[in-house]
């Protein structure tokens, strides 16, 4: 699905074009809906989300025509957060913001190293690639699956105060290499 | 007293954060404190803007699955309700009761409008000058209704809002859909009486049956952005019979 046919699609609900609505469910449901089962590991539940997110989508379409943002990048940023809102909401977990783990002041990578990946270019998975591997799989599944620290700690085998330190350190690593 | 070092840290430090509310990690209340204060804070925005842009490959992951095909039907059931509620006070005052209407109208008049002649715009032999195309665009239990009249000799697109009531500082606002293209606004209607429209000339052409016409209810003067804001509350194609 290209995404101008997908962005003219949500314009058109936007005005309240039931079939557009519904052509968008057909194009985009089958990926929101795996957002779904992936955060919140069970069907019901899933469904019951799908429906609540496509609420949302008929609602906020106007908004979607300002953002100028990628259509299906938009679409699943709503499922994606409602699906993690939903999986916060029944699981609470420990606030992150004010405590530990804010050690994450970097040496930064060498001059030669530097040197060498800055003409591999800007996306996201070159930039992952200079992470360790066991923190690069910490940062996307945590995106994917939507796992809390206490959880990625748990799957790592590491202390909470570490896997802060960690995804805080990678995200500034990320950050740095993408801005390169 | 803010050195430049600490500066510096704060700004890594809003760097995590957005990113950290981005890959999902921060507790209910963390995330509606970040979006408090993405909401006043651009700059924070734009940082939590750039990360859900750099991230969104990771989305490659959700491999589509189809869900059950009895979903969309509930989700058709509980946006577009088979009955919406009447009384012009209140349609007029609520937006709840807008979107509601919105809804209905959607329901009820795709395929509801009637072009009485020929396409809009075309002078075909059998048209005779100087005779309006007119669509009747109603809602529900025709609580809201608008006639439109088209006089391709002029150019002149009246549109009659019936039943409007006061405008609670309110207007309509009237758009053009045609094929693949957004919404382009042909104007907004008069705050009472009959809703003429001067159809700009560079429009006129592209007036014809195949076109949705829909009105939307707008901030007082029209929408500030060019696209519509607010819910649309009739909506209809135009055909030739």
């Amino acid at each position: 699905m290209a995404g101008e046919d997908l962005a003219t699609m949500i314009s058109r609900v936007s005005l309240g074009d039931r079939a557009a609505f519904s052509a968008l469910y057909t194009a985009t449901s089958p990926k929101l809906f795996s957002v779904c089962l992936r955060i919140l590991k069970d069907r019901t539940d899933a469904e019951d989300a799908l429906q609540e997110i496509f609420v949302k989508i008929w609602h906020r379409a106007d908004r979607y025509a300002a953002s100028g943002i990628n259509p299906l990048g938009w679409l699943t940023a709503i499922a994606r957060n409602h699906s993690i809102d939903l999986l916060r909401a029944r699981k609470p977990v420990a606030s992150n913001i004010d405590e530990d783990g804010w050690d994450i002041a970097d040496s930064g990578a060498d001059p030669e190293q530097a040197a060498v990946l800055k003409g591999e270019g800007k996306r996201i998975d070159r930039c992952m690639e200079e992470l360790e591997s066991d923190r690069a799989g910490a940062v996307r599944s945590a995106y994917v699956e939507g796992l809390s620290y206490q959880e990625l700690a748990d799957r790592h085998a590491v202390p909470l105060n570490t896997m802060r330190t960690w995804l805080r350190r990678s995200l500034l690593k990320l950050r740095e290499c993408l801005d390169r | 007293m803010t050195t430049p070092d600490q500066s510096e840290g704060d700004r890594a430090r809003d760097q995590v954060i957005a990113g950290e509310y981005v890959l999902g990690v921060l507790s209910l209340e963390e995330r509606r404190n970040v979006e408090a204060r993405m909401s006043r804070d651009a700059g924070f925005a734009a940082m939590v803007g750039r990360w859900s842009d750099n991230l969104s490959s990771f989305s490659d992951e959700y491999a589509p699955e189809n869900p059950r095909a009895a979903i969309y039907p509930r989700i058709e059931a509980r946006l577009f309700p088979a009955s919406a509620k009447s009384g012009l006070a209140g349609l007029w005052s609520s937006v709840g009761v807008w979107r509601l209407l919105t809804a209905a109208a959607v329901v009820l008049l795709v395929g509801n409008v009637v072009i009485q002649n020929q396409p809009f715009g075309t002078q075909s032999p059998s048209q005779t000058p100087g005779q309006p195309l007119v669509a009747q665009m109603s809602g529900e239990g025709n609580a809201i209704s608008l006639v439109a009249s088209y006089r391709a000799d002029s150019g002149h697109l009246s549109v009659t809002p019936v039943a409007a009531g006061p405008s609670d500082q309110k207007s309509l606002e009237l758009w053009m859909i045609s094929g693949n293209d957004p919404a382009v606004s042909l104007g907004v209607l008069p705050q009472s009486g009959e809703g003429e429209i001067e159809v700009p000339e560079a429009m006129r052409s592209r007036i014809a049956a195949g076109v949705t016409l829909a009105v939307s209810l707008e901030p007082y003067g029209g929408s500030p952005t060019g696209t519509a804001t607010g819910p649309v509350i009739a909506v209809g194609q135009a055909l030739a019979p």
